[in-house]
């Protein structure tokens, strides 16, 4: 059996709920937009329930702990094309072993997503510092990023706190999810909407950037292959200082 | 001038200082104030030498009245000089702050007039920084040695980190290429620094919090514009995060920009490699309970260019190897070449809920390339020689271009 679901995390949760409920097994648990029939083997469409969802994911904290769940939620950032069958395969686990599933990484299928949530982990960070905002004619801050994995809900909270008086707007252009703050409350939308990203005059303070960016790096130590290490390029194209 | 040509200038003087880190305080933001910093310390971009940049690393001035021989901005030498005023490093401060380039500011100082003159000059940015602009970013900030402790306790009181460097890593070296400086004039206001993080620690349990240097104090130490050895440089380390509580001791190779006789001469590259393997050395003080005479001894007082410090220590030891990865404790594990702190972590947990085999420990993606020679798993052995062949120093040994060396590792911060 293969469950189809709409590819939320809810949808997911929701389709665990119902293999639970319905003593099946299934072998997959794929998300519409991926999902090819097959004679094979008979497919079940999952209607994401608010309710369905919210009971495992519950019991995920109970019977694991409140960083399963959270390990779950951000390999799930990942948009890993199988997702949904490993969520399902670490829950089923995680219910046997409980708190311990963390530490359970000599398990394939709890490798698989741990390793997955550290990915985006590393690189929610990694946005944290290489996210850039140019200061626009109507005094709004805008941020175009296109991360690998979807980060945008994972670090508004950071840039909520450290700029509590500037209203900004992060906009992953990959995705079309904005994260809108108007120095009160972040909201997320997704669906497109017209920015005009004209700079304002102070488009010297981008100038001024980009001449400390060359005056700090020492000549005699020159490694452009150590710096496309730590910063790949394809983050380049949004960065201020590498234009 | 221009605040672009200022900038050039100031920031060109300031790269020899290699410290990046905005690790290590977790001052709170406000509502409606700018900033706030981040305990682990956020890297915001890397310049094409592979550094980090994390700070707007600027000097105050580079105007300076000292003739220290291994400084670009010694008094004799003949190039461009600046001076920055408080309110235009604030307003860059804030600008690059507000678009997210940098944590913070990062304020040393050539010494214009004297050192009182020039402290108070970074105290009077630092107090606008925070009153005026209501700035809650990372501040680190440099004690200028010879001067006043009041006005090094000010700062103290405004900044996240300060640093006083010690640059020359014996009395010796110090004499010969920094005569107007003496030792005291450094390590005086270090250990004053030192008491005062530990007295205010103390305070807080029983008073309102105030705070003072919250990100603790660091130094920088230059590689290879003395003769001073590995040995000397590692025991100099160890006593200063022993004795002084410091939070990092930051290495620099040194890069020649001055012609003196008791210097390298100008176009020797910098030793790049021997500051690796310090750093790694740092590393295995720090956080994997190595002590400064177990790395080196007078008989063996530099590091092996070829292999890394932890395996340099394995093969002298090889009677301690192999160790068995379902049973040794922590700190032993540690102590493999090639098994690092979050590995040694993860084996430990793991190895509770079922006996780690060799291809778990490959599923829980640790890396064997060096540790296979120095364990076994479940008792037996996965390395393609014999631990006590001979053979193992020539596998071991890198082969890859020492150009791509892996510079400061920014994992602790």
């Amino acid at each position: 059996m293969i469950y189809v679901t709409d590819g939320s995390f809810e949808g997911i949760l929701t389709a665990i709920f119902d293999a639970y409920v319905n003593k099946e097994d299934p072998e997959s648990i794929v998300s519409l937009g991926l999902y090819q029939v097959s004679l094979d083997s008979a497919a079940r469409e999952i209607s994401t329930d608010e309710e369905k969802s919210r009971r495992v994911y519950n019991a995920v904290i109970r019977k694991m702990s409140q960083q399963a769940i959270e390990t779950m939620y951000k390999a799930w950032l990942s948009e890993y094309r199988e997702i949904g069958t490993a969520l399902y395969k670490y829950i089923k686990i995680g219910l046997k072993l409980g708190p311990q599933i963390l530490s359970y990484l000599q398990n394939p299928d709890v490798s698989l997503v741990s390793g997955l949530a550290d990915k985006v982990t590393f690189e929610a960070h990694r946005f944290l510092g290489i996210l850039r905002f140019k200061k626009l004619t109507n005094g709004l801050y805008y941020a175009k990023i296109e991360p690998d994995n979807n980060i945008t809900m994972l670090i508004a909270e950071h840039f909520e706190k450290r700029f509590s008086d500037q209203p900004w707007i992060i906009h992953d252009a990959k995705r079309n999810i904005f994260a809108l703050y108007d120095t009160n409350q972040v909201i997320f939308i997704n669906e497109d909407i017209r920015i005009d990203t004209d700079n304002d005059k102070d488009i010297i303070f981008e100038e001024l950037w980009k001449n400390y960016f060359r005056a700090i790096s020492i000549e005699d130590r020159r490694n452009p292959r150590l710096q496309k290490r730590y910063l790949p390029r394809r983050y380049w194209r949004n960065l201020t200082e590498m234009h | 001038m221009h605040l672009l040509e200022k900038l050039q200038i100031l920031a060109d003087s300031a790269k020899y200082d290699v410290s990046c880190s905005s690790s290590g305080s977790g001052r709170g933001g406000k509502k409606g104030q700018l900033g706030n910093a981040a305990i682990a310390g956020i890297c915001h971009s890397w310049s094409d030498d592979g550094r980090c940049i994390s700070l707007l690393k600027v000097l105050f001035t580079n105007y300076c009245i000292y003739d220290c021989k291994y400084c670009v901005n010694r008094v004799t030498n003949d190039i461009k000089r600046a001076s920055f005023t408080p309110d235009e490093l604030c307003e860059l401060t804030v600008e690059f702050y507000r678009r997210n380039y940098i944590e913070g500011l990062f304020l040393s100082s050539a010494v214009l007039k004297s050192p009182d003159y020039t402290m108070e000059l970074i105290i009077s940015t630092l107090r606008k920084l925070r009153y005026e602009h209501k700035f809650n970013g990372y501040i680190h900030v440099k004690s200028i040695p010879g001067a006043d402790l009041n006005l090094i306790y000010q700062a103290g009181l405004l900044a996240d980190r300060m640093s006083i460097n010690i640059e020359l890593p014996s009395v010796e070296s110090l004499k010969l290429l920094a005569p107007q400086k003496d030792h005291q004039s450094i390590i005086k206001p270090m250990s004053f620094v030192s008491e005062q993080i530990r007295g205010t620690n103390e305070l807080t349990i029983y008073r309102k919090k105030q705070m003072f240097v919250p990100a603790g104090q660091t130094t920088q130490l230059i590689v290879g514009a003395s003769r001073d050895s590995d040995l000397t440089i590692l025991r100099l380390t160890q006593e200063l995060y022993s004795r002084y509580k410091l939070k990092r001791v930051y290495y620099s190779a040194y890069v020649p920009v001055n012609n003196d006789k008791n210097l390298p001469a100008v176009y020797t590259s910098p030793p790049l490699l021997r500051e690796h393997r310090i750093y790694q050395a740092d590393w295995l003080l720090r956080f994997y309970g190595f002590s400064a005479d177990e790395l080196l001894d007078e008989k063996h007082s530099s590091f092996d260019t070829k292999i890394d410090p932890k395996c340099d220590w394995a093969l002298r030891n090889l009677d301690k190897f192999p160790v068995e990865i379902n049973r040794a404790p922590l700190e032993t594990l540690l102590r493999v070449p090639g098994i690092g702190y979050k590995m040694a972590q993860r084996i430990v947990r793991a190895r509770r809920i079922t006996p780690l085999s060799y291809e778990d420990l490959k599923k829980m993606r640790v890396v064997l390339k060096r540790a296979k020679y120095f364990i076994t798993c479940k008792g037996a052995y996965y390395g393609d020689v014999d631990i006590d062949s001979g053979n193992l120093y020539s596998l071991l040994s890198e082969k890859t271009d020492p150009k791509i060396i892996e510079g400061q590792i920014s994992m602790f911060d």
